[in-house]
Formats: structure tokens, C-alpha cells, sequence
């Protein structure tokens, strides 16, 4: 019996760790969301480009923060070209069109990762030890530790810089009331801009972060992706501490599912609560609803 | 300050102004009546940029501004204290305030210092707003939420302001605080175009008057004039 | 003389129109059936089969993608449960041909229903991710229950008998033919009929479907669930015709490769997903030929170039270039890489990111206009208006209490929209509801046709509760309204707007209709909302999208349709809001006709001289209450109306 309660503790500990990766990736579905009522359907090949950026940039020999700083930069940028190439285009003409674009988006970036990186998987060689500790009869790795400041410290400064700077606080005004806004003198388009960069810099770093755990390579993000878009959608693609909760308790699931039903069936759990939130509460648990005017 | 010369705008393929001509001179306000919907809105929303004129010319301390977005107009010194007020409701009312700044603070840091003194008046000029000043402005009561957004309005020091239906579903004791306010930026030698149903109100505190009907400016004058007029008379009490 | 001639001209061009589109359908199922005899080759026979089973493929995308207008991820999972249910219905249960691919067939329409009912509520984002879920989530299902599938491993299957004949290529490509040119009829037949403008009017503006009797949940569903059923149709014939099936090939590029399909064929068109078929079955072989590829992307490159619009190019230059930039990438890639083939995903991206921005009526579009404008194929004929006597019959209005408001309250959070107000609405009358911005006008009429629910308070029509909180229920009593913010179907033309609205018009049973029975009924629409369009003056504009036809015309567009649902009582709401003087007296004019017809009218309304005019009562609301009633003149002269509404710029004493 206390076997069983040991390996459950085990088992939901570090899948609720790996959660809060679903939670960061979210965490930019959100960011993005507020701002243009939008998403990256092509997010993961973020996650996984940048990834493979910073892996290039280790391979050179740089040191590790200059890694993570490029593979912030980078994460970031793709955010700005997505935005540009796919989003604005489609918003201009207010239609539904960026979907389509951001999944194009999306096959373009895997396409030039499989090109350029190849197909296999690649370790990413990180200083922090994957050697477990043991406290209380748990084994946690600082890996699993790194992931979860990582994740804990990136969404803390930027929700910071929303609720401490002038430009943090444009995007709530922009979100709450464009029209509005614009009479500010805040450019709405430039906050949206700025909202994918940070979406990608989030990105990036969820891929920083996971990688030394998956490796890297064109399918890395693949499934992450999906148990991001769960997270987002059910805990709200407009609420906002709502995720934490929700990628920890997902990650502990889907740990627990793996181990007792299958390994295979990882996946299903963040599926189903997907399904099933948007058939119950389409604004997400900790959602609000937005009415609509005739 | 601000003049408008003949401009066209409308939504889409219907054009709701037919060529609008109006002024207004430095430290006046000037009031703009009219039945609803005779494009008053739509005036004042093609002056601050949020629709693009198809035809004519704004001029704002000088520099033709027509066809310069929203954000570009409101930097060069236009504040629009918008119909409906318009506040960020998820916002807390000093947020609220400050974002009215926005255009001449720092976007980072040391915001806070700069807009200071500005804060300061208009929390004295709306001791309310200071009492309330954390509060989520969507919880306001309606004039609450008006004088938050003529305040966020001032907020940016602006050359020119636009205010739209400030009375607008208030209560009548409201309605009487809103002109009073009206009356101390009259004092303060604001600079204000003002858009209101109340006609006779808003003959009280104007220096100048514009009578607007289906997309025209119809008539004009000095409010003593608008008074004796069989027209006024006519179309304000059937 | 002159009136056979023209009849002679009408009927000529419309023989001229049916050879052509039915001579171009008989044209290709001919050729499509005799290529085994005149190819002889193994490969090119696999090619067509393919061709049949993505053309049915891509018909039932083209319901959610092209009718319903939101981006469908999950095609390709009821692709794969079709094919495995044909597989295990034969390996399994040893189903013979027919009934195994019944069996997916039904297989598709239940789990395309069942997965509607989560998605029906969801628009945009939240659409394409429930989609994509479930797609994610059935190939992870078809892999895990191996004990059935075989996992990863794959399913073999032994294609079965037909009436006791087996199979060779050719006879299974010919049923694969036919079970194509079934599901062609069929579709036509539905999406030509009333269902096919429903679907696209969910899509434009589902709150003005529910107000015209077309219940959204009903229509979305059954929308779903046919693409749905056509999808897993295919995979019947899909797993027959490989034999062989792995989770592995339903992937989500496979389903790119579908959506691909579509928009680059052409949405909203049988022949664009045929054309769409074509191309996808062919992209593998244009991959893998250099000089072809080159020569295509070339094509390519030139066509969009000649299509830029010069004037959207100067200003919209972003809107424009994109497509040009696409392809010339394709261009350069294509002499630059090593090995196309492992670019294919690439390829498709750029193919889609140029076709979704610079064709978007897909390739089917552009061939139309080229082919209308160079053999002058006219439009159809519109049918003759009927008499107005029939679509509208006048009704006797004796001045009884029709519509009855008591106690009515409707609150948001803090806000008392509407406080606690009742009045009555004589049949016959028309009824003025004034007051000033936000004085809860709108709030009680979007409560009394449903749109809101209500805080508390009784409505009573003829006597009898109304429905609370549902457009389309109270839409079914018979009180129709317009909408002050424009709810038109965009891209439906004046008349289908009008046509879909139509109430006790469309008598003919699905089953019969989808063998081509609904004619009758379609010309009868027709000729019905002709004379509605003609009471309102835009005959002229029969033809024209709703999206682009003039402001003014649109309002009185709005006013026909709501006609089309016979309504007791017709609310208008600011029908004269931005209407220019001349219009403004038109649709006074138009108000007193429908008035003499019987019906009753509650008319809001800024413009007091429309009031006077029209209106035998007004109701004048000010911060949700009632403070005043009475007729035009009276009202005008109550204190209370000058000060809080009218305005008191001068005092009359």
C-alpha cells in the first residue's frame, strides 16, 4: 500500500513538472488571444525551431546564457514573422483566415527543420544534471527543478512587465477595448505585434526547456502542442492563473494514465478534457463569457 | 485649433457625412446638436481617426491629420473622451488614468513619477475618482465612469477635446454634475468640442454652436442667436 | 411579338446554360468511365480510383470548410474510422461489400453528429481545435486497441464480394465511379436547395438564422454530420482499394493535403473539389519530375502575377504580394533543392499560403468567370414574381390585444436594462417604442424575440406564453424583426436572402429532395420572394451579394426577408437609422403597405417625423421605465418626453 502511494506520488510529481511546460506554451496561446483574439495554430514548430536553434548555437561552444539569450531572440523573432506574414494579413480582412495561415505557418517551419537538421533526434547537452536526488523517497532531477523555475520565472516577468510598465498595461487596454485604446494613442496593430514576440520568446523557451528531456527533432513539439492547446482551452483562452493549475493537474494525469492504462494512451487525457470543455464550458473553466451585440 | 473642412465619411459603402465643415478656436467650447443620428458621432469619430474620411481636410494645430490613424491623432495632442465612455473595465481606475498619459509617458519605467502632478489634478478636480482609485473601473457607477473618462482624457494634456454625449443615460442629478464639470474645463481654458442631446444645456455652456442634420452641418451661430431661432425651435420641439 | 422573342431569348440561354453544366458533368463521368478501356495501364487505373475516392473525400470537407466556413481539422480521422470500419465489418463480422461500406457510412454520420454537438457551440479557434483533438485522438485510439486493429502494425483486408463477383481493378474503380456520381447528385440536390444557402447563412450570421426559422443546432449538426458521413464513405472505398491501413497514413499533413485540396479547387463547388481531387493525386507525381515541377511552379509564378488587382497593389500592397512572393519562393526552391520530394511539406505550405490569399474563390472561380465570360453564358432566369395577394395575405386586424408585455424585466449584473415595464400591442396597430441611447428600447425587443432572456415578467402572444430566450423558437410564433446593426446573409444574393426565410414554402421531404424532387418547391421560393423583393423595390439587386448592395437597400432588404416569415408582428428596428431623406420617405411608403396587409408593426425609431407619420401609439421608455404613452401628438407635448428624450433647446412658453 504504501508502495502504490510512493509510485503515485512519483508519478503525479513529475507529471505535473512536465505540466507546467503545457502551461507555458498555453501561457502564450493567451498572451496572443487577449490581444487579436488569435492563436498560433503552427506554435509547436516554434517550440521545436528554436530548440534546434539553440542546440546549433551550443554546438558552437558558446556559453549556456548566451544560449538561452539567443534562443529567446530567436523564439521571439519567429513570434514577429508569424505575426506579420500570417496573422495581420488574415485580420486584415477579418476573416478566419489566419488559422489556415498559422497552420501553414506551421508545415513550412517542420519542412525546413527536417531539411536543415535532418529527421533524427538529437540530445541537447545542458550543464544542469539529470542525476535524480531523493528527498522523502521521491526522486525529483534539478532538470525536473530547472523546468519548473524556468517556466515559473519567465511567466513572472512577464506578467510584471503587464502589470508594473505603462506598455504592460496597453495590453490589457487593448484587450479590453481596442477602439479605446486606440484614442490613447496606443497602436493596437503594435501591441499585437509585440504580443506574438512574446509568444515566441515563451516559446522558445518552453523548447529550451523540455529538450534536454525529449531531445531534438522535427517531431519534438508534436504532441506537447496538443496538450498546450487543452491546457489553454480549458482553463480559458482569456483567464489567467487558471493554467498553472490546470497544466499541473493535466501533466498529473496524463503520467498517471500512461502508467496504468498504457503508455500509449499519454495523450488521450488532455484530449478528452479538451472535447469536453469546449462541449461544456467553451470559455474555459476559469473563463468568462463575452456577450455579443446586435 | 481644430478645423475641419468638408469631409465625407461613412461605414462601408454608406457615407454618413455629406461634406462637414466646423472650428473650433483655442480656449472655446463649442457644441455640436442634432438629432440622433444625424452623424455627430461620426464626426467626432472621423476627427480622432478611428474611421478614415473619404474626402476633405482636418486640421489640428496646424498639420492636416486626415488619414492618420487613431493612435498618430491622439500623439499630436487630440483627446476623445468617447460616446458610451468607453473605460477599461478590467482596469483599475488609476490604470485607467495613466493609460490616458500614454502618449507622453515612458512606456517602461518611472511613468508614475512623470504623470504625478498631472494624477494629483485630476484627482482633485474629481475627489471621486481619488477615493476609487483601485477599484476596477467596470464596477463604477455610470457617472463615476463618465467623469473617469473626461479625466483620462485630460490626462493627456491635450490641445483638443472631444466629448461625446457625456450625459448619456445618466440620471438627471448626474447630468447637472457632468455640466458642472463641463463648466470647470470651460475655466481650466480647456479647448472642447462637445457632442449632446441636451440641447439646452449644452447652449449654456458653449461659446459657439453647430446644428447638424442628416450628415450637414445646417446651421450655426452664437448660442443667443440659436436661441431665437424658428428652426432650433422647430426641430427641437416638433 | 416582342414578348415571345424575349421569352424565345429566356428559354434559349437557359438550354445553353443546362448543355453546358450538365453536358460538362455527362462530358467527364463519360470520360472518367471509359478510361480503363482506353488506358491500359495499372498504375493510371490506381490513380483514377484515387481520384473517385478523394473527389467524395473532398465533397464532404467542402460542407464544414466551404458551407459552414470554418477550418476543419478533423476530416481525415472520419477518412480513417470509414476505413476501418469497412476493414473490421469484413475481417470481423464478415460483411459483404455493401454493407460494410453502409456500415462506414453510418459509422461517419453518428460520430460526426455525436462530435457536432461539442463543436456546434464553437466558432473559429475553438472549432479547429475540438477538430483537431479529435482527430489527434483516433489515431491514437486506432493504435492502441490492437487487439482489433493491429496497432501500428496495420490491418490487412480481403476486398469482398459483390453479389458474388469479385472485384478487379477496373469493376472497383467503376463502383468507386459511381458511388461518385451518387454522392454528386445527392449533394447537388441538397446544396442547391434551401439546406445549402442554411448552411452558409450559420456562417454569416447565425443570430439572423435563428430569427428566420433556420434553427442553427439542427442545421449545424446535420452539416457535420453529412460531411462527416462522406468523409468515412470514402474511407470505405479507401480501405477496398489499399487493402491495407495503418493509423500512421491519417496524419495531420494528410489533412493539409485535404484542406489544400479544397482551397485550391475551389470552395462551395462540386467541380472545385473534383478539381481539387485531381490535383492532389497528381502532387505526388509532380514532386517527383524536376522539369515538371519547375514548369509548374513557373506557371505558377506567371499566373499570379497577371492576376494582381492594380489597384488593391498600390494599396494594399501587403494583401497583394504575398502570393507573388510565394511562388517565386516555390520557383527558386525548385531549381536550388537537392531532392524535391523532401521539400513536399514545404511545397504544400507555399501552394496553400498562396492560394488562401491570392485565390481564394479557389481555381474552380477563376475558370467560371473565364469560361461565362467567353462563351456569354447568361445567369438562370429568375422566376416571375408571384402576385403579393399569395405571399402575403391580408389579414384581418380588429384592434385586439395581440401582443402582451407584463411586469417585463431584464437585468445585466447591475444594470436594469429594462425595469419592470408592461404595455399592450393592438393587432393592426403600429406601435412607436422611443426613447433616448441606452433607455432599454433595444434590450426589451431583443427580450421579446428571444435574443435575451428576461430578468422576470410575462409575454403573452395572442394570449399564449412566448418562448423565452430563443430566437429561433420565438421566431416560429410568427413575429419576425430586422436588426439595427445589419444582420444580412453576406454572401448570399438579395433573393436567397429573402428565399431562406420563406415560411410554409419548402414542402418536399429530404429523402425526395435529395433525388431531385425539390424543384417545385425552389421555384416556387423563388417566384414568392421575387414579389417580396419587388414590394420593397430591389428586383434590380436580385442577383447581387447582400455584402454588395448599397447601405439604404440593405435596410430594406432586412424589412423583405423578416416579410418572408408572414409574420403577425413585425418589429423594425431604426429601419431609418442612416437611411438619406429620399430613402427615409421610401420606407415610410413601404411601412404603410405592409401596414394595409394586416400586420402588426412595433417600429423603433430616432427619426420623430418617421414617428409621427407612422405610428398610431407610442411608448416612450427613459432608463428602462415607461414614462409616457399616448399617440404621436400627445406624447410630443408631455414634459417628462421634452426634457428626458426630445431635448428642451428653447423653452415654447
Amino acid at each position: 500500500m504504501l508502495t502504490d502511494f510512493s509510485i503515485i506520488t512519483q508519478l503525479t510529481l513529475s507529471g505535473a513538472l512536465m505540466g507546467l511546460v503545457y502551461t507555458l506554451i498555453a501561457y502564450g496561446f493567451q498572451l496572443t488571444y487577449a490581444t487579436s483574439k488569435s492563436i498560433n495554430f503552427g506554435q509547436g514548430e516554434l517550440v521545436m525551431l528554436s530548440a534546434f536553434f539553440s542546440l546549433s548555437l551550443i554546438d558552437r561552444g558558446l556559453p549556456f546564457a548566451v544560449v538561452v539569450m539567443g534562443g529567446l531572440l530567436f523564439g521571439t523573432a519567429l513570434g514577429l514573422v508569424v505575426e506579420r506574414t500570417a496573422v495581420r494579413l488574415a485580420l486584415e480582412q477579418k476573416n478566419e483566415g489566419w488559422i489556415l495561415l498559422t497552420v501553414i505557418f506551421g508545415l513550412l517551419g517542420f519542412s525546413v527543420a527536417e531539411n536543415l537538421y535532418g529527421r533524427d533526434d538529437r540530445p541537447f547537452p545542458t550543464p544542469i544534471s539529470a542525476d535524480a536526488i531523493s528527498i522523502f523517497n521521491i526522486s525529483i532531477t534539478p532538470l525536473e527543478i530547472s523546468i519548473a523555475l524556468g517556466v515559473l520565472t519567465i511567466m513572472g516577468i512577464i506578467e510584471l512587465f503587464k502589470r508594473r510598465t505603462l506598455l504592460g498595461k496597453a495590453f490589457a487596454a487593448v484587450s479590453a477595448d481596442r477602439d479605446a485604446a486606440e484614442l490613447m494613442g496606443i497602436s493596437a496593430t503594435r501591441i499585437i505585434m509585440l504580443s506574438y514576440g512574446l509568444s515566441g520568446m515563451v516559446a522558445a523557451m518552453a523548447g529550451m526547456l523540455v529538450a534536454p528531456i525529449t531531445t531534438v527533432g522535427p517531431t519534438m513539439a508534436a504532441a506537447l502542442i496538443l496538450k498546450a492547446f487543452a491546457v489553454a482551452v480549458v482553463a480559458g483562452l482569456n483567464s489567467g492563473m487558471g493554467i498553472i493549475l490546470t497544466g499541473l493537474f493535466l501533466g498529473a494525469l496524463e503520467s498517471l494514465a500512461s502508467f496504468y492504462i498504457g503508455s500509449g494512451w499519454r495523450e488521450a487525457p488532455g484530449l478528452i478534457l479538451l472535447i469536453l470543455a469546449l462541449a461544456l464550458r467553451p470559455n474555459g473553466i476559469f473563463g468568462h463569457a463575452v456577450s455579443r451585440k446586435v | 485649433m481644430l478645423r475641419v473642412e468638408n469631409i465625407h465619411a461613412g461605414y462601408g459603402s454608406s457615407e454618413v457625412l455629406h461634406g462637414v465643415s466646423l472650428k473650433v478656436e483655442a480656449g472655446k467650447i463649442v457644441a455640436l446638436i442634432g438629432a440622433n443620428g444625424a452623424g455627430k458621432t461620426t464626426t467626432m469619430r472621423a476627427i480622432s481617426g478611428m474611421i478614415k474620411p473619404t474626402q476633405g481636410r482636418i486640421i489640428l494645430n496646424n498639420q492636416e491629420v486626415q488619414g492618420y490613424d487613431g493612435a498618430a491623432i491622439a500623439r499630436l495632442g487630440l483627446a476623445h473622451s468617447p460616446e458610451g465612455r468607453k473605460v477599461f473595465g478590467p482596469l483599475s481606475v488609476e490604470d485607467n488614468l495613466l493609460l490616458g498619459a500614454y502618449s507622453r509617458l515612458p512606456a517602461l519605467f518611472g511613468f508614475r513619477k512623470h504623470a504625478a502632478a498631472e494624477l494629483n489634478r485630476i484627482y482633485e478636480l474629481f475627489p471621486r475618482l481619488h477615493e476609487r482609485k483601485n477599484q476596477v473601473a467596470g464596477t463604477l457607477s455610470g457617472g463615476e465612469q463618465q467623469m473617469l473618462s473626461i479625466g483620462r482624457a485630460l490626462m493627456a494634456q491635450p490641445k483638443v477635446m472631444l466629448l461625446d454625449e457625456p450625459s448619456m443615460g445618466l440620471a438627471p442629478v448626474l447630468v447637472q454634475e457632468v455640466f458642472k464639470i463641463i463648466r470647470q474645463l470651460k475655466a481650466a481654458g480647456i479647448t472642447l468640442l462637445l457632442v449632446e442631446q441636451f440641447a439646452r444645456s449644452a447652449l449654456e455652456v458653449a461659446d459657439y454652436v453647430y446644428v447638424m442634420e442628416h450628415g450637414k452641418i445646417v446651421l450655426e451661430g452664437l448660442p443667443s442667436e440659436m436661441n431665437k431661432n424658428e428652426r432650433v425651435l422647430a426641430a427641437y420641439l416638433g | 411579338m416582342e414578348f415571345l422573342a424575349t421569352r424565345f431569348r429566356a428559354k434559349f440561354s437557359m438550354f445553353k446554360r443546362l448543355l453546358f453544366i450538365r453536358g460538362a458533368e455527362l462530358l467527364v463521368l463519360t470520360l472518367l468511365a471509359a478510361m480503363p478501356v482506353l488506358v491500359n495501364s495499372t498504375y493510371a487505373l490506381g490513380l483514377l480510383t484515387l481520384l473517385a475516392i478523394y473527389a467524395i473525400l473532398l465533397i464532404g470537407l467542402d460542407v464544414s470548410v466551404g458551407y459552414l466556413g470554418q477550418v476543419n481539422l478533423g476530416h481525415a480521422a472520419f477518412l480513417a474510422l470509414g476505413a476501418y470500419a469497412a476493414g473490421l465489418g469484413v475481417s470481423l463480422l464478415e460483411l459483404n461489400l455493401l454493407s460494410a461500406l453502409t456500415g462506414s457510412l453510418l459509422v461517419g454520420l453518428i460520430l460526426g453528429a455525436l462530435l457536432a454537438i461539442p463543436a456546434l457551440r464553437l466558432e473559429g479557434p475553438q472549432f479547429a481545435l475540438a477538430t483537431l483533438s479529435f482527430s489527434a485522438l483516433t489515431v491514437i485510439t486506432l493504435n492502441e486497441l490492437e487487439a482489433w486493429t493491429g496497432g501500428a502494425q496495420g490491418l490487412s483486408i480481403n476486398r469482398p464480394h459483390l453479389f458474388g463477383w469479385s472485384l478487379d481493378a477496373s469493376a472497383f474503380y467503376w463502383l468507386c465511379l459511381i458511388f461518385l456520381a451518387v454522392v454528386w447528385l445527392i449533394m447537388r440536390n441538397l446544396l442547391t436547395s434551401n439546406w445549402g444557402r442554411a448552411f452558409e447563412a450559420l456562417r454569416d450570421s447565425p443570430i439572423a438564422s435563428n430569427a428566420m426559422g433556420i434553427g442553427v443546432y439542427h442545421y449545424k449538426i446535420a452539416a457535420f454530420a453529412i460531411g462527416a458521413a462522406l468523409g468515412s464513405l470514402a474511407g470505405g472505398l479507401y480501405a477496398f482499394n489499399f487493402l491495407y491501413l495503418q493509423p500512421q497514413s491519417f496524419t495531420y499533413e494528410l489533412m493539409v493535403i485535404l484542406l489544400l485540396g479544397v482551397v485550391l479547387g475551389g470552395r462551395k463547388s462540386l467541380w472545385g473539389a473534383l478539381l481539387g481531387a485531381t490535383l492532389i493525386v497528381l502532387l505526388p507525381n509532380l514532386l517527383s519530375n524536376r522539369l515538371v515541377f519547375q514548369i509548374v511552379s513557373a506557371t505558377g509564378l506567371l499566373f499570379s502575377i497577371v492576376t494582381i488587382n492594380r489597384h488593391d497593389a498600390r494599396n494594399k500592397p501587403f494583401q497583394t504580394f504575398p502570393p507573388v512572393a510565394a511562388m517565386a519562393l516555390l520557383l527558386a526552391g525548385s531549381m536550388l533543392a537537392q531532392n524535391i520530394e523532401d521539400w513536399r511539406k514545404a511545397i504544400f505550405a507555399l501552394l496553400l499560403f498562396a492560394v488562401v490569399l491570392g485565390l481564394p474563390d479557389g481555381l474552380i472561380g477563376f475558370i467560371t468567370r473565364f469560361l461565362s465570360h467567353l462563351f456569354r453564358i447568361a445567369p438562370p432566369v429568375l422566376a416571375t414574381p408571384s402576385p403579393l395577394d399569395d405571399v402575403l395575405k391580408t389579414k384581418l386586424a380588429h384592434g385586439e390585444t395581440l401582443l402582451e408585455i407584463r411586469n417585463l424585466k431584464c437585468y445585466f449584473g447591475g444594470i436594469k436594462a429594462v425595469d419592470d415595464i408592461s404595455f399592450s400591442i393592438h393587432s393592426g396597430h403600429i406601435h412607436g417604442l422611443i426613447g433616448p441611447n441606452g433607455s432599454g428600447k433595444s434590450t426589451a425587443i431583443n427580450v421579446i424575440s428571444g435574443l435575451y432572456r428576461p430578468t422576470a415578467g410575462t409575454l403573452l402572444l395572442h394570449g399564449k406564453a412566448l418562448p423565452h430566450g430563443s430566437l429561433y423558437q420565438v421566431a416560429r410564433t410568427g413575429i419576425a424583426r430586422t436588426f439595427q446593426n445589419l444582420q444580412l446573409f453576406g454572401e448570399l444574393s438579395a433573393l436567397e436572402n429573402v428565399m431562406l426565410a420563406l415560411k410554409d414554402t419548402y414542402h418536399c421531404p429530404l429523402p425526395l429532395l435529395l433525388l431531385g424532387f425539390g424543384r417545385a418547391d425552389e421555384r416556387r421560393a423563388q417566384a414568392d420572394a421575387q414579389a417580396l423583393l419587388a414590394l420593397v423595390g430591389l428586383t434590380d439587386y436580385a442577383r447581387t451579394p447582400a455584402k454588395n448592395i448599397p447601405y439604404g437597400a440593405q435596410r430594406f432588404l432586412e424589412i423583405a426577408r423578416a416579410l418572408a416569415r408572414k409574420p403577425d408582428l413585425l418589429i423594425l428596428d431604426e429601419p431609418a437609422a442612416g437611411l438619406a431623406q429620399p430613402d427615409v420617405q421610401r420606407l415610410i411608403a413601404i411601412i404603410k403597405q405592409i401596414h394595409q396587409r394586416g400586420i402588426t408593426i412595433v417600429l423603433i425609431e430616432h427619426h420623430m417625423d418617421v414617428v409621427s407619420e407612422l405610428c398610431d401609439l407610442v411608448t416612450v421608455l427613459d432608463g428602462g421605465k415607461i414614462i409616457a404613452q399616448g399617440t404621436p401628438e400627445e406624447v410630443k407635448r408631455d414634459p417628462q418626453v421634452i426634457e428626458a428624450y426630445l431635448g428642451a433647446a428653447v423653452d415654447t412658453h
